[in-house]
Parts: structure tokens; sequence; C-alpha cells
């Protein structure tokens, strides 16, 4: 169905805007194959693992596929690349049975090179348009823009799975003798990640990576220890750190003027955000139609406003199906932490919590239902960083989900 | 099993988030339709603007005057309106995605530009689920493109107002105001336009408000015969400019001192014997009489503003009521005081007089063709407002007729005559301020109770025979295209 989908779609575009037809075809092809060989390596090696997460991938995917070949023809190419080469390594991740060994045995080698990357983005991180004051998130090598915040989001997730899951028994003890309040045993990698998140907020003003590493966080916290009151003491700190950021950094204050109020500089700060509930307008609840749409009155909307896009264009029901799949794909995350031991089962409400709450931040921000953060929306943002990140966190679904499965395998392999 | 319970509860988080999401996206992609959709700033709006195949504009007799054509030979991009035919201008006005609408464009845009769908409901049902670019109707106004040409051609040069209606049925044929544009060249020619002196965007024949000088003297022989005053009696001195307001009125051709009757100073349209006569009907009658002929009511046509009304059935006052200073109420009775008229207004009430007392609605809109149809579509004819504004009696307005005929044989209007053509009119001048206007009403008659009828002002111009050759010139072009 979801090919069916994508080709009606496809031929749709094709006839809308004849210009595109080469770009969006060779991504159509390119997507069948992924599809294709994809499901039929996974079928053959991963026979148990889950029958819905690779699927619904690929129809986000190569629905993002048609939307960037319509509104940037000019990335569609590149962007099927990275598909392919997302795909490939998804198959590995998944396939490779030591994969979750490797990331818990070296935790603190993957930890101290996301965040050696991650400093090195700082130093020397540029912007692949080359704009002057765009955020410096990017390193480039060799003319190859790569975005270190993306994996270091894996790195991350899989370090706080391991140290939690050992330390999970004595979480819940705490929990016990110091009844609400959290203890600093507790606390204390809290703050800690909070700081890692102020420095990145600072150092890189993203704002969207350093939401999702503290939320991201909160969440593995709260799971592993199932006291509440971290969540509550984690969104003080939260708020303390927006505050902050407000009173501190323009690009800050910019974002939250700008959700306020942005009908005040509709054609200036604002005119993005403006522009993208425009486009919501405009796609009512059936949508215009693909190719029939405006959403190129977005700046740069292949890349953050990508939703909005397909909102115009897909109208409420696009809207409402895209949101149904991401969460379908979150749920059968967190369904496969049920039954697994600490470290996989954190480490896959980590990853899927991941995608979730980085859903949320752009669908919300462009929404106007927060302030924007900047972030992409997982499979469908134009970006290899983040297309390659997402997929590999996919393939570490399916891997997890396979063991699931499996309780002999799991029992076999840990 | 572990973390079950944190597994469910953040499941059901993740839940009420996206349920948040969807309802935003509801609440912006249904409300957003009526708030978002229609700020200035939805650059879609002049978008779908430019894309909307808006209907083409044509003749009385099909001749194509406005048309949309393709910007750059693309398909289904921006279309461009071509205007065919510069004599038509002032009437069509001009369409423009960055200066608006104006003229019969802004008059009709809502069915030329497909607001008003007139196809059946299947094709606009599909027309709108497939987003297909609005395709407008096709309109054709009762302007006659050769009387048009004719008028603008005679006018050319001139500053002022001229327009040609058909009576009974009160179509107009010809409407010029001068100076005028290329709309072909607007967005181009703007800014040069909007300091142009004179204005060229304003249309003088239903905007302009002039004074109407010896133009009133027609109502006033309308109440001069209601209460049966003699018409041949003389008065003394009757060519002798006078005075009024330190402005000097004089007959509408220089004249040696003589005495005139009133049939003879009309036909001249000296003001001195109608200063006598004002004084003789009094401000009771006058006032009437000036309400009868609707000299307050500016009329427009329909569909060319928010105020786009029929002329009333019942008259209302005239300003003249409540006047008290007997200077103030001569001015006024001689077309140089308060009351103000338009070329449009002037051109119903000798409609009135040329239908035997009865002005006719002016109509415009002649035809419609459905929505997306082809050349052979049928054209639909809308019900035109034929209730006509009894302004005077049949008698009165027969005597009018006759002694406007008499004006071209002699008087201010000669020039007008024409050989073969039953053809009546008047002409007069008229002050303001340190200008002089003139004005030409008239008539020729067509075969029973059909007639044209003409009005001409022509600004800081004195000299009434040039109005009356354009209208005798137009007029006579005019019975041979409805005569045909």
């Amino acid at each position: 169905m979801g090919a069916l989908f994508l080709l009606v779609n496809t031929l749709a575009l094709s006839i809308a805007i004849p210009r595109v037809t080469l770009s969006v075809w060779l991504s159509l092809a390119g997507w069948i194959g992924c599809a294709l060989v994809g499901n039929a390596l996974l079928i053959h090696w991963l026979p148990s693992h889950d029958r819905f997460l690779f699927p619904l991938t690929m129809i986000l995917t190569g629905w993002s596929l048609i939307i960037i070949a319509r509104v940037a023809p000019e990335f569609a190419e590149r962007q099927t690349l990275w598909m392919v080469i997302a795909v490939i390594l998804m198959l590995a991740t998944s396939l490779i049975p030591q994969i979750l060994q490797w990331l818990r045995g070296y935790r603190y080698t993957l930890l101290m090179m996301g965040l050696i990357f991650l400093v090195a983005t700082i130093l020397f991180g540029s912007h692949p348009s080359g704009v002057a004051g765009a955020p410096a998130l990017w390193l480039n090598i060799a003319n190859f823009y790569f975005q270190p915040s993306e994996p270091l989001k894996i790195v991350l997730v899989a370090f706080l799975a391991s140290y939690l899951a050992e330390q999970y028994a004595v979480l819940r003890a705490d929990q016990q003798s110091f009844g609400v309040f959290p203890s600093p045993r507790m606390f204390g990698p809290v703050l800690l990640m909070w700081g890692l998140s102020m420095v990145v907020l600072v150092w890189q003003r993203d704002l969207g990576t350093a939401a999702l590493f503290f939320l991201v966080f909160l969440i593995l916290l709260y799971t592993a220890s199932g006291q509440f009151a971290i969540l509550v003491g984690g969104s003080l700190l939260a708020i303390v750190g927006g505050i902050a950021a407000y009173l501190l950094f323009a690009v800050v204050r910019l974002r939250v003027d700008t959700w306020l109020n942005p009908w005040l500089e509709a054609d200036g700060r604002a005119y993005q955000v403006v522009q993208s509930l425009m486009a919501f307008a405009a796609g009512g609840i059936t949508g215009s139609g693909v190719g029939q749409g405006s959403p190129t009155y977005i700046p740069v909307v292949h890349s953050d406003f990508i939703f909005a896009a397909l909102a115009e264009e897909w109208g409420l029901i696009g809207v409402i199906t895209v949101l149904i799949l991401l969460g379908v794909i979150g749920a059968r995350g967190l369904r496969a932490s049920v039954s697994l031991r600490p470290f996989q089962a954190l480490l896959t409400i980590g990853l899927s919590s991941l995608l979730i709450i980085q859903s949320f931040l752009i669908i919300g921000g462009v929404l106007k239902l927060i302030p924007l953060t900047g972030v992409t929306l997982p499979f469908m943002s134009y970006g290899g960083s983040s297309l390659v990140t997402n997929f590999i966190i996919i393939g570490l679904l399916l891997r997890v989900s396979s063991q699931g499965e499996n309780p002999r395998a799991v029992s076999a392999r840990s | 099993m572990l973390f079950q319970r944190e597994a469910k509860r953040l499941l059901l988080s993740f839940l009420v988030m996206f349920a948040f999401i969807a309802l935003a996206a509801s609440y912006w992609a249904i409300n957003g339709q009526t708030t978002l959709l229609k700020r200035e700033d939805n650059p879609r709006l002049v978008e779908a603007e430019a894309a909307v195949r808006r209907g083409s504009i044509l003749d009385r007799n099909g001749v194509p005057l406005v048309i949309s054509v393709p910007l750059n030979n693309t398909i289904n991009g921006a279309m461009i309106r071509r205007y065919e035919n510069p004599a038509m201008v002032s009437a069509l006005g001009y369409y423009s995605l960055r200066y608006g609408v104006n003229g019969v464009e802004a008059a009709y845009d809502d069915l030329l530009s497909g607001r008003i769908p007139t196809a059946d409901l299947n094709t606009a049902f599909f027309n709108d689920l497939l987003e297909r670019p609005r395709t407008g109707t096709d309109i054709m106004v009762t302007l006659d493109t050769a009387i048009q040409e004719r008028l603008a051609e005679r006018m050319a040069g001139n500053i002022g107002a001229g327009i040609v209606i058909a009576v009974p049925s009160g179509q107009i044929l010809g409407l010029v105001s001068l100076p005028t544009y290329d709309p072909n060249q607007l967005d181009a020619q703007w800014d040069a336009l909007i300091a142009t002196p004179g204005d060229p965007f304003f249309n003088r024949v239903l905007q302009g408000r002039y004074q109407p000088g010896g133009a009133l003297q027609t109502p006033l022989m309308a109440a001069a015969s209601l209460v049966d005053i003699p018409f041949d009696v003389p008065h003394e001195n009757a060519t002798l400019p006078l005075e009024i307001d330190g402005i000097s009125l004089s007959c509408a051709v220089p004249l040696a001192p003589q005495a005139l009757n009133l049939s003879e100073a009309y036909a001249y349209a000296c003001p001195r014997p109608f200063s006598a006569l004002a004084e003789q009907l009094g401000e009771t009658l006058i006032d009437d009489i000036f309400d009868t002929f609707r000299l307050t009511q500016y009329p427009t046509l329909p569909g060319f503003t928010a105020l786009a009304t029929p002329i009333s059935p019942t008259p209302t006052s005239t300003p003249m009521r409540s006047v008290s200073d007997p200077n103030v109420f001569e001015a006024a009775a001689l077309g140089q005081g308060e009351i103000v008229v338009s070329p449009l207004m002037m051109a119903l009430i000798t409609a009135g007089i040329a239908n035997d007392g009865n002005a006719p609605q002016p109509q415009l809109l002649y035809a419609t063709r459905a929505l997306g149809s082809d050349d052979q579509a049928t054209w639909i004819y809308p019900i035109a407002n034929t209730l006509s504004v009894p302004i005077t009696t049949e008698t009165t307005a027969r005597r009018l007729q006759d002694l406007m005929r008499n004006t071209l044989v002699t008087g201010a209007a000669q020039n007008a005559a024409r050989a073969g053509f039953d053809i009546g009119g008047h002409a007069s001048l008229a002050y303001s301020g340190e200008e002089t206007h003139t004005w030409f009403i008239g008539f020729v008659t067509l075969t029973g109770p059909q007639s044209i009828v003409i009005v001409i002002v022509l600004e800081q111009n004195a000299d009434t025979q040039i109005a009356a050759d354009i209208a005798g010139d137009v007029l006579t072009i005019a019975h041979d295209r409805l005569s045909r």
C-alpha cells in the first residue's frame, strides 16, 4: 500500500511539475530498491524482527523524497543517495549480532568520541550554506558536511541506558529510603546532563539538540528510577535554563518572541513560521494536491519545515497520517522494550523517546505550539546526518525487537 | 516485567503530545482558512489571483475588448490582461495584481474572476476538488465599439466626459472620461499616472461633480411649462451678462444686446431671462422640480460602487429648501450654487425628456457566458431593471424636445445638426472658479419610442460648438448602429 501510495503521488507530481519528473522517478526507483532489498534481508537474517518498523520508516522516507523533489528538486538525488546509505547502515546495525554488546562494552569510548566531535564542532563548526551567522552545527571534512550532534544522540542514549541499567536497582532502592525527594546519587546525573545540555546551548546556540538531550535523559532516568519527582525537578531545571537562555541569547529570544506573537513580524523575523501556518491553512483538510500548493514560500522548507509542505499539499489527512506513522513507530519501539533485560529495555525506550520527542519538538514548532527549536523531522527532513542517524536507531530497534521475540537469543547473546 | 509501568505512561504521554499536535493542525487547517488565508500578506492570494483565467469582456456585438492571456506562454501559470482597444479604456478600467481593479473590471470583478460560479454544481465541485485555477465568466457589456471609438476619437485632446445612452433601455453605448491611460502599461507607468494632472483614474462620467450652469435651464423650462408660463414673452437685454458672486455669466455664444423670449434664451443659453424666471417660479416650485429631476441623487452604474442603487422613484429634497438668501437662491437656480451634477445624472435627465418624461435606469451589463464554456456557449441575458423614473409629464417632455430641436436650428447647438437626423440638444456654459466648461445634452430619435441620448462636458472650454459638433457626429453613428 505504501508503494502504491508513493507511485500514485510520484505520477501526480510528474504530471503537475514536469521538470521534476526525472529526479522524482529516480528517487522512487531508489526507494523501491531499498525497500525490497532491506525487507528481504531482514526477513532472511532477522526473521523475528518487528514487521512494522522498517515498512513504516520507509513510507515516511519515500514520502519525504517526493516532497523534497517537489520543493527542492536539486536536493532530491542527494537525499536518495543518503537514503541508500542510511538503509545499508540500518541493515548493518540490525544484522550485526554483537552491536548491543559493543554499545554497552565501549560506552565510554563512544561517549568520548562523541564529545570530542562535539568540541570539534564548537571549535571548527560551519554551516553548509556558508551564510555568516547561521548555526555552525556541521563539521566540514573534505567538503563532506557532517553533523556530530546527530550520532551523538545515539551514543548518549546508549551510554545512559548502559549506566542506568547498572544503577537502576540502586536508584529504586534510593526511592524507598528518600521518599519523594530524589537522592544526590540520583539527582547528580540529572545536574550533569543538564550542564551538558546547557553547554550545547551556550556554545552551539542549538536549542533543539539541547532540549532533546535533556528531555530524553529525564525520561530514561525516570524509567530507571520509577520516580516521578525526577520529571518535576528536571522540568523545573529546564524552565530555569530556558529563562536564562532567553535572557542571555538573542537566538533563543528571537524564537520565543516569534512564538508568542509572530504576527508583529510576519514579513520579517517570523516570516518562516507565519508562512508555515499559512501552509496548514492553505492545505485545509484534503490538501491542495501534490505539486498544486505553494509550500516554497516557506524558506528552506525542505529542511525543518517539511511537515508544513506536507500539510499544504496533503492537508490534515496527510498530517494525521504522518502522526499515526510516527506514533506507531514510537509505540512499536516502546513495545519492544517489554520483557527485555534492563540495558535493552532502557536503550529501546530511550531511542523511541528520541524519535517521538524530536518529532514533537519540530512539528510543535512548525505549528506554533511551542517555540521553534530547529531540529529535523525524523525520516522526513532533508539532511544526511539526520537520516542516517534515525535509520541506525531503527536498526537498533529492529535488533532489539528480534531479541524480545526470542528470549533464548537474548540470554545467549547477552 | 521491567519498566512496563513507565513504558505505558510514556506511551500515554506521547499519545497526548501527538493529540495536541493534531488539534493544533486541525485548528490552523480549519480556522486558518477564514483568518490566515485572508491576510493581505498571504502570497498565495496573489499567486491564486494571477492564475485565475479571468473572463473576457466583449462589446454588445461580441467584439473582444479585454482578454486574459498566459504570461510568457506558460501553461497553468500566471495570466495577464490584454486590453484590445485603447478607446474603451475609460469605460473598462483596469485589472492589475499590484494596483487592483477599476471601472467595469471592478464592477463585475466577482463574475470576471469566477468568485460567483456560474458553472453547474458538478463542474464547480470537480474544479474545486482538483484545485483547478478559477475560471471567470465572460461578460458582454452594452458598449458599442464603433460608437465608443467615435466618441473617444472626437473628444481626444480634451479634458472632460462623454456618455451615450440608448432610450428607453438605458443601455450605455459609449462612455469616455479624459484624460485616460493605457492599462496594458499600468504597472510600468503607475507612478507617472498618479502624478498626472487631471487624474486619469477619476471616472468623470460617474464620479465627476460639475457645476451645471446653463444645463439647469432645461429643468427650469420644465417648471415653466408645468405652470403655463409663456415661452414667447420677450425679455429686454436678455443677452447681457449676469453678475453672480463676482462671476459674469453670459450666453453660450456671443450675441449683440437684444431682447429674447424664453425659447430663444434657452436656445442660446442666456442666463439673464432665467434669473427672472427663477424669481417668477419661486423657491418652492424650483425645489419641487429639481427634486423631481433627481438633481440630488447621484446615479451610478449597477455594480460600480457599493452605493450603486437604482434611482429612487421617490424624490429627495434638494439643498435649496433651506436657502433664505436670495442671491444664494439665484446662484443655485442658475446652476452656479450648491447643486453639482454628474454627466450620468444629466444623461438620465435628458433620457427622461427623450422618453416622454420617464428616465430609464442605466444598464451596462448586457450578457454573461457560463464559467469555463467555449465560444459557442449560450449567452445569458440578465433581467434588467426596467423601472423607469417619472421626472416630468409627457406634455412637458415633448415641449422640451421641441425646444431642443429648435436649439439646433437657431441656437448655440447648431453644430450638432445633421441632415436627415432628428436631433435635439442644448449647449450651455458653466463656471467653476476661474474655469469655464461647456455642457451639451442632446438626443437623436430612432423608430418608435427609441432614441439615443448624449451628454458631453468639456472642461476649460468655452466654445459650445465644439461639444455640439462632437455630439452630432456621435449621435449619427449611434443612430446608424442601432438602426441596423
